[in-house]
């Protein structure tokens, strides 16, 4: 089904691009008898042939770029378009961070150091196939003690013109020790045309580094979205992740998050608001493999129409990491009878000094509130969607990214009120 | 302003109101008692509009209307206003947000223009000090973490910001220590006034020296088995209930 990539590369790259495609054959498609994948279906894409996405005819203009808060944020701006960097619309010249293409790799170290290094040893035939297939990728390097105040926004566009095609972003982020920098990674689509994005991140966090980084997940309604998200974390570093996602037919988005060393903090947050025929699958993984870790995960989903949520949360404590300290809670809104959540948390716990606290709720609006509401003079509709509204903006709270707030606040207001005329 | 005839009220199957008739007028203010589980929050909750609550009979006259024809945020705008026995936590909306939307909609039925932030968070700190509440908590999610106590200021703090023309009070003293039962019955008392009544449901005469009824009923039984002046409530205080609940509803 796939056409080599690697002729002509850099034999660094077309050595990573063999051996993964080897890895994706041997794995194959994961299918719903993989426990990790009971729930997702992904034969819609499985038995597609699906060929690499070719630069479209539509010229894409700045002002096309309709990811939410594009315009109000201000960040150093990389723009792809089917899976190729954009030069002309992307800007970083002043910023303090190293920042090149991962097909030119071979130049720097670190890229060989570190690139899918993460997704090799997890047995993620996805991730595999986005190794072998990637087409331009981002190597971001925050070097030692430099602290970026500006955000990056990486935002891959989608235009899809031909049926079937499929891209594989590929970001590859280094925090050096003391560092600090904020990412962020919108992926948005257009056209008319069922297509695919298989997305793989590997964040590696040197000691004592401060990472900040956002996933919005606003693909076209047609297509189908894996994306997966490697970070290893050295002693006393902090990364937060947040995913939110709210386009795509089909999607799922992975976390594999492993504590290296003590003391390290990480956070990782989602948003899912789905509607119709949508379904969204968030799976995470937490290693804490020492001691004095802290790990929180929030996930908060909204669902409407048939749409179909899954989470599944692991935290894997290994025995040296006592006085691990881990939070986990999921929490969902079904707005319609038909909207389904599976949630499920799984603890694999080899240590005896841990604190591991999980809990998952699925509910309703709460018709109590909604006659307090009304008793008060307020509509209906309204206190409904307030309600809906309240439940899922708490998540915003835990953003920091300037300029954001609002402009997430007010799309999240306009779902509400779609989900509620559905 | 309010006629209850002959109400039944029933709920799961099981009558819980049986035949209740209440005449309330302008400017007066009327205690209800009565023991647990006698149907009290049952009658404020159906005047409130709450759904779950099947109708077997009778009917509610507010300002000559069928108040059974009107929504419960319809009835708000009318100038209904229950404070609840038990005030439900809202994460995630915060009091400014809900108190200055339920005012610009009441307003809005009024023909009166909506209230801008600046003012509203004028008016609301003014009525606030009143109650002596803390004034973070305007910006704190709707009785989210609240403590008993502070819920109930709450419900009367919303109550002076929304000046109902009939404000039914659901055990508004229950959970609250005297100083702010003194402050509560204060914010009760202020808005007193010709044109509004008050029906205040409470198992304590405590409250109704501070907040003076002009009646007293007594609930047994989903009836109204006696009713009688301030002097009632200070009967009921010596002799308990079971000195009344024998008694014959009163027509
Ligand atoms: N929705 C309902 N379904 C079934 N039973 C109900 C419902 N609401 C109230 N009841 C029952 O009706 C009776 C009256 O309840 P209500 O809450 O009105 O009493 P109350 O007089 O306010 O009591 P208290 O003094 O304890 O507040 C109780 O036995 C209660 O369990
Ligand atoms: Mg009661």
């Amino acid at each position: 089904m796939l056409k080599d990539r690697s002729l002509g590369e850099p034999d660094w790259l077309s050595e990573c691009r063999r051996d993964a495609m080897v890895n994706f054959e041997e794995l194959g498609f994961p299918t719903q008898h993989d426990e990790d994948w009971k729930y997702t279906n992904l034969t819609a894409v499985s038995t597609k042939e699906h060929v690499i996405a070719e630069v479209p005819n539509q010229k894409l203009a700045i002002d096309d770029i309709n990811s939410v808060g594009f315009e109000e944020v201000d960040a150093h701006q990389v723009i792809f378009l089917n899976g190729r960097l954009i030069p002309e619309l992307s800007c970083l010249e002043e910023s303090s961070l190293e920042v090149g293409n991962l097909l030119n790799g071979q130049n720097n170290h670190l890229v060989l150091e570190h690139f899918a290094k993460q997704t090799d040893t997890v047995g993620n035939s996805l991730a595999a196939l986005n190794t072998a297939f990637f087409g331009d990728g981002i190597f971001i390097h925050v070097p030692d003690r430099v602290i970026e105040k500006k955000p990056i926004h990486l935002v891959f566009v989608t235009i899809a013109e031909q049926v079937d095609q499929f891209t594989h972003p590929r970001t590859l982020l280094i925090a050096g020790q003391d560092s600090q920098a904020t990412v962020i990674e919108s992926f948005v689509g257009m056209g008319e045309e069922p297509y695919w994005t298989n997305t793989v991140t590997e964040i590696v966090a040197a000691e004592n580094a401060r990472i900040q980084h956002y996933k919005l997940q606003q693909e076209h309604v047609k297509a189908h979205h894996t994306g997966f998200l490697f970070v290893d974390q050295a002693r006393n570093s902090n990364v937060t992740s947040h995913s939110l996602s709210f386009g795509g037919r089909l999607v799922r988005s992975d976390a594999h998050v492993r504590l290296g060393g003590e003391g390290c903090e990480c956070t990782l947050n989602g948003l899912y608001a789905v509607m119709g025929d949508q379904h969204v699958d968030h799976h995470t993984t937490i290693e804490h493999a020492q001691p004095h870790c802290k790990s929180n995960q929030l996930y908060r989903g909204v669902l409407d129409g048939r749409s179909k949520g899954v989470f599944n949360g692991k935290i894997i404590v290994r025995q040296d990491a006592q006085q691990t300290d881990a939070v986990q809670s999921n929490k969902n809104l079904l707005l319609s009878r038909k909207a389904e959540i599976n949630t499920k948390p799984q603890l694999e716990i080899d240590a005896n000094d841990v604190r591991c606290t999980h809990g998952a709720t699925i509910g309703q609006i709460d018709e109590e509130a909604v006659f307090y509401l009304r008793s008060r003079g307020i509509q209906s509709e309204e206190a409904r969607s307030l309600l809906t509204y309240a439940f899922v903006a708490d998540i915003l709270e835990n953003l920091q990214v300037d300029g954001w707030h609002e402009p997430l606040e007010e799309m999240l207001f306009d779902w509400v009120q779609q989900a509620q005329v559905e | 302003m309010l006629e209850v005839r002959n109400l039944s009220v029933r709920a799961d199957g099981k009558d819980i109101l049986n035949g209740i008739n209440l005449s309330i007028h302008r400017g007066e203010v009327h205690a209800i008692m009565g023991p647990n589980g006698s149907g009290k929050s049952t009658l404020a909750q159906v005047l409130a509009g709450r759904e779950g609550y099947e109708i077997t009979d009778g009917e509610v006259a507010y300002e000559g209307e069928n108040l059974f024809d009107l929504d419960p945020e319809e009835r708000a705008q009318a100038g209904i206003f229950l404070a609840f026995q038990y005030p439900v936590e809202i994460p995630g909306v915060s009091n400014l947000y809900f108190l200055r939307a339920a005012l610009n909609a009441i307003r809005k039925t009024k023909g009166q223009d909506p209230m801008d932030a600046i003012d509203f968070l004028e008016l609301a700190k003014k009525k606030m000090a009143n109650l002596e509440m803390d004034s973070t908590m305007i910006e704190r999610s709707v009785n989210a973490g609240f403590s008993g106590g502070e819920k109930k200021r709450n419900e009367i703090f919303q109550m002076s910001i929304l000046e109902p023309k009939l404000a039914i009070l659901d055990e508004t003293d229950s959970g609250l220590d005297i100083d702010a039962l003194k402050l509560v019955s204060h914010g009760v008392n202020k808005l007193r006034d010709p044109d509004r009544a008050m029906v205040v449901v409470t198992h304590y005469q405590r409250l109704l020296n501070y907040i003076v009824p002009d009646f007293v009923h007594v609930l047994a039984g989903g009836h109204i088995v006696k009713s009688g002046d301030k002097n009632l409530a200070l009967e009921l205080e010596e002799k308990g209930y079971g000195w009344i609940e024998e008694a014959e509803p009163t027509k």
